[in-house]
């Protein structure tokens, strides 16, 4: 079969185990050449979605398409997919050089092209020098590089990963990134990766979806996601350190604005978004605060006033590239722990002190407590596709709300919201 | 509570290949309290330094000692330490609170001693820990099971806490969370610990200092800024430090730095402290300067977003190098100032070219 010119285009997909649905009607269109991630925690039903992709599992419902082609009901070998799997599955019996050439062999390729390719995929991948030996004698490292190379030689419609990189050393994975981008810029096909960990999503995808429970939450690039999230849970999952929620209550101001109240803390609703939170005065609201709109009064780029700071309790400090990442929990009697990322070094006599943050007032995030739809940040209607998007409270709201029953809306309705805003 | 001391631990395991040593004359201080994180590549020894300060494991040479005690012949189950895995090992047919109380049930505790010590390290764990308590193992989840074997170990008063990738198995999201539980609660009871990781940035998390290890051999211990600013070769400036570090081959001659075919005048500041022949440079992310008159281009092969701290990571090539670049977030997919790239040269760190030792660094960068 030849390239999917058309992309990949998922329709309806459902998957069934049982009574329970693992992927939920899924709609998705990876165009040609692109390089899509599933992102989602344990269980979302990433790794199932990329077995109906690559035939290894019956479809319950639904259709995949490989460009104009329906291919439901073709078995795995006849769909000319590629697969790197986290445990690389090379096999321990055959020399690095054959684990390569395998697939070329299986089609019965020419001697002289398969000498060529093996030759050329190793060069690419610094293997060159350990074609002779056995996977036994190989680090980790090279282990997974003998999987790419394997996939490189290859010529498939379609590419699929599901987390390479799972087991490799921290220092190893920047270089093995560079490696799969490599070779999905030569194939030239659209690619599939699935990855528990977002920080890897945002470093390789041209776009990204976030699964929860079986459903599709959003799709977009990486800082969309970040930047606005259509609900709690992409708020919460999309981003390191992640997002800081708190439960409040919105109350009227005696100048008549408005206040997000916690025990911690009560901030005034910038007047841009008084209109949205208006309807839920007197009633609760989810609060997300990135850690990079939490910073010092003195060296914040941003208005500060004095109600527009939250204290804390330093716990830790962690040195990043930029500066650090503080660790930190309220004062009040169960406090609540928050995160802040500075662009300075914090001096390590802060450990165990009390410091006041400012934060930026005009990039908080608000949730429905009761969908966990985002509130005034939706996501832009810049997607020609009709992609259902579910909406769901988060796992991991500020003090917990249960697990609330799941409502869905399409994305059209998140924009025009946005545009009412707007 | 107690410190720990080991001095000159060696340990030897019979191989195919004859004897061949785990640990290399290690030796090595943890204060009362403190954290120590010890960091390294697979099969660098960390696990079997964890395993011999347990007991689990003799030493061929050397010695242990608990603050004063010398604990070198000791039983393991006499050491009175805490070891938390990555595989949890719950006693499966008792719920969390079975799992914690199940020491004191088989000690001299009395009945109120143990559901106090219970309640305080629940109250501990955080909020939603109590619900934990009532239910069995096979219900709960990774990483939900492992703060449970965190806590089992804890409620018992440890002299001495270690812990061999507790959270590796967690999935990221998870790990970030659980890692802020550990530290916390590890401040809390104030309990000696080694902590044994392959990743370095949960070893700068957890730590209060850091071991990094290589071949059987403790290469450095420090604070985060003694092995970041000052390491002691370039084995310990590329595996501290995220993203690692560019090496760019170099040699200086007549108070010029060669590069690849380029060459730069050295800043003053730095002739006179490096030899002239072939040297390593050390590059950190953040160390390059744009827009310069004597710079070169970088292309760019792609651009990991950080927007929680609103950079890039570049990744390309300057001088036909493989290189990692920090940028402002604004400017990820290129900007004119690229094109007059290049490390500013007196924030870099200088190494060997034989040894990879150490040769030039300038230090903690002074922010005020």
């Amino acid at each position: 079969m030849g390239p999917a010119s058309g992309g990949i285009v998922i329709e309806h997909l459902v998957k069934r185990f049982g009574e329970r649905a693992v992927v939920d009607d899924l709609n998705l269109h990876i165009q040609p050449g692109e390089l899509f991630v599933l992102v989602g925690p344990s269980g979302c039903g990433k790794t199932t979605t990329l077995r109906l992709l690559a035939g290894l599992e019956p479809v319950s419902d639904g259709r995949i398409y490989f460009g104009e082609r329906l291919v439901n009901d073709i078995r795995p070998r006849d769909r000319n997919v590629a697969l790197v799997f986290q445990d690389y599955a090379i096999f321990p019996h055959l020399t690095v050089f054959e684990n390569i050439a395998y697939g070329l062999r299986a089609r019965h390729a020419p001697r002289n092209l398969i000498r060529e390719r093996v030759a050329n995929a190793a060069r690419l991948f610094r293997i060159e020098h350990l074609l002779g030996r056995k996977p036994r004698q190989l680090s980790g490292g090279e282990r997974q590089r003998v999987a790419l190379a394997r996939a490189l030689v290859r010529d498939a419609a379609l590419y699929l990963y599901d987390e390479p990189l799972a087991n490799l050393d921290a220092q190893l994975r920047h270089q093995a990134r560079e490696d799969i981008l490599t070779l999905h810029r030569q194939k030239g096909q659209p690619a599939v990766y699935v990855t528990h960990d977002q920080a890897e999503a945002m470093a390789l995808g041209d776009r990204i979806a976030v699964m929860r429970d079986g459903k599709l939450q959003q799709v977009g690039s990486g800082l969309d996601l970040y930047e606005r999230p259509c609900n709690q849970f992409v708020a919460f999952f999309i981003g390191s350190p992640g997002i800081n929620l708190f439960e409040v209550e919105v109350h009227p101001d005696q100048d008549g604005g408005l206040r997000l109240v916690h025990p911690a803390f009560r901030l005034p609703v910038p007047e841009e978004f008084q209109a949205r939170v208006a309807p839920y005065t007197g009633r609760r609201l989810n609060l997300g605060i990135r850690p990079e709109h939490l910073q010092p009064p003195k060296r914040a780029d941003f208005a500060v006033s004095e109600d527009s700071t939250i204290r804390g309790l330093v716990n830790v400090i962690e040195p990043t590239v930029s500066g650090c990442t503080v660790y930190l929990s309220t004062l009040e009697p169960t406090p609540r722990d928050f995160v802040a990322t500075l662009k300075a070094r914090l001096p390590g006599s802060y450990l165990g002190r009390e410091v006041p943050l400012a934060v930026n007032l005009r990039k908080i995030h608000l949730f429905d407590p009761e969908d966990g739809q985002a509130l005034l940040h939706g996501p832009l209607a810049t997607d020609d596709r009709p992609i259902r998007v579910t909406v769901s409270p988060s796992g991991e709201p500020a003090n917990g709300p249960a697990e609330q029953p799941t409502s869905e809306r399409e994305t059209s309705e998140a924009s025009t919201q946005r545009e009412e805003q707007a | 509570m107690t410190s720990l001391r080991l001095e000159h631990i060696v340990k030897d395991y019979d191989g195919p290949g004859g004897r061949q040593p785990a640990l290399r004359d290690i030796s090595l201080e943890v204060g009362d309290g403190e954290a120590l994180a010890i960091v390294g590549p697979s099969g660098c020894g960390k696990s079997t330094l964890l395993k011999v300060v347990a007991g689990l494991e003799f030493p061929t040479h050397g010695r242990i000692y608990y603050g004063d005690l010398d604990m070198t012949e000791i039983k393991p189950q006499d050491r009175g330490v805490g070891m938390v895995f990555q595989d949890y090992a719950l006693y499966p047919a008792m719920k969390s609170k079975g799992n914690l109380a199940y020491y004191f049930e088989h000690h001299a505790y009395t009945h109120e001693q143990m559901e106090e010590r219970v309640r305080r390290t629940a109250e501990l764990m955080g909020v939603d820990f109590q619900h934990l308590l009532g239910r069995f193992p096979e219900t709960l989840s990774g990483g939900e099971q492992q703060r449970v074997a965190i806590a089992r170990c804890i409620v018992r008063d440890p002299t001495i806490f270690l812990m061999d990738e507790p959270i590796v198995n967690l999935d990221a999201k998870r790990r970030e969370q659980t890692r802020i539980e550990i530290k916390k609660l590890l401040r809390t009871f104030h309990v000696t610990t080694l902590y044994v990781t392959h990743d370095q940035q949960e070893a700068i998390f957890m730590g209060d200092r850091l071991a990094v290890m290589r071949a059987g051999r403790i290469e450095q211990v420090g604070s985060f800024d003694d092995l970041y600013y000052t390491p002691v070769n370039l084995f310990v400036a590329t595996f501290i430090g995220s993203p690692p570090l560019t090496v760019l081959p170099a040699a200086l001659s007549e108070g010029r730095l060669h590069i690849a075919g380029q060459s730069w005048p050295l800043p003053e500041d730095l002739t006179g402290r490096l030899p002239s022949g072939p040297l390593r440079l050390g590059v950190r992310a953040e160390h390059w300067l744009r827009d310069q008159p004597d710079g070169l281009p970088l292309e760019i092969s792609h651009s990991e977003r950080i927007p929680t701290e609103r950079i890039a990571l570049v990744h390309g090539h300057w001088l036909g190098q493989r290189v990692i670049v920090s940028l402002p977030l604004e400017e990820a997919d290129g900007s004119p100032g690229l094109q007059r790239l290049r490390p500013d040269w007196e924030q870099l760190l200088y190494f060997a070219a034989d040894d990879e030792h150490l040769l030039y660094s300038p230090g903690p960068p002074a922010l005020f």
